[in-house]
């Protein structure tokens, strides 16, 4: 079933090739280039999931993921970070904040899209 | 200033330094984008290639090899504290070198990608050197931003770019997905 989804990524290109993998399955994409825009997208939208880089300037994808955390409405919505950060050690931070999964850049669409699928289900 | 440190670039290497270091890397039809932040003094390089066409021959495809390239660049810029709105960006190679037969359409294709990608994501470019028919050997000194170039062609080189040429059909692997 088509969802909501965010997109937070500093890079334009990467937002859009992310965008284009989501569309497939006919779901919304919002998109915002770092923590902070992302924080204020969620105050005015319902996303069903959020999908962030790590590394941003200003707020990164950790310390959105944890802000969200500690938020009342936020606390179980789907995190899933996509970073090219693929060490255990960094994981292992992510599950620490929060983050519902971890998927390591370059990424396949249909993995992408395979994986939102499931978390989606997860949820309801 | 002395540079103790000296990094060999190869297809698909990335390196940034905190650290007065000199990335080096031979570039035939592939391009090397140099990222300098002046105020923390930070400077890194890639060297990538688009292969001709992708997996499903779609152009997106192909020009994933160089969105990532670009993306772990800039990350590890991030991790060592520099700011993307002050990257100078410079350019260097897709050249389409006489000695190497095969598509020129790739030195061309990889330029217009460099050329894309630094509009749409808004990045200055400092200077750029990129098409001919040279091969390009390039240093560039992450302390001051500065970039040596010099065209370079003669047997040994030719090798080098053939073995990189050989290369390119082959595709990095996807990463991992974990689920907590």
């Amino acid at each position: 079933m088509p969802s909501t989804i965010l997109i937070v990524d500093d890079s334009t290109t990467m937002r859009a090739m992310v965008r284009r993998a989501l569309e497939e399955d006919r779901h919304q994409v919002l998109e915002a280039s770092h923590g902070a825009a992302a924080l204020a997208a969620l105050e005015q939208a319902n996303a069903d999931l959020v999908i962030t880089d790590l590394l941003m300037p200003g707020m990164d994808g950790l310390a959105l993921t944890r802000a969200l955390r500690a938020s009342e409405r936020f606390r179980a919505l789907p995190i899933l970070v996509l970073t090219t950060e693929g060490a255990g050690s960094m994981k292992e931070q992510g599950r620490a904040a929060g983050a519902t999964g971890w998927l390591v850049k370059p990424f396949q669409p249909d993995v992408l899209r395979q994986t939102v699928r499931r978390v989606l289900e997860q949820r309801a | 200033m002395t540079y103790e440190k000296i990094i060999t670039l190869h297809v698909g290497g990335v390196h940034a330094s905190a650290e007065p270091t000199v990335i080096k890397t031979l570039l035939g039809s592939c391009i090397a984008v140099c990222l300098w932040d002046p105020r923390a003094r930070i400077g890194g390089m890639n060297h990538f290639m688009l292969p001709e066409g992708g997996g499903d021959g779609s152009l997106e495809d192909a020009t994933r090899f160089g969105v990532h390239a670009m993306d772990r660049l800039i990350g590890e810029m991030l991790k060592l504290g520099a700011e993307p709105r002050r990257f100078a960006v410079k350019v260097f190679g897709g050249a389409s070198v006489l000695a190497l037969k095969g598509a020129t359409s790739v030195p061309q294709a990889n330029v217009e990608f460099v050329r894309t990608f630094l509009a749409r994501e808004g990045f200055h470019l400092a200077a750029k050197s990129v098409g001919g028919t040279y091969p390009r050997q390039v240093h560039f000194f992450t302390e001051s931003g500065k970039a040596l170039v010099r065209r370079v062609i003669g047997p040994q080189v030719e090798a080098a770019l053939l073995a990189q040429e050989q290369r390119r059909r082959q595709r990095p692997p996807f990463g991992d997905v974990t689920l907590f």
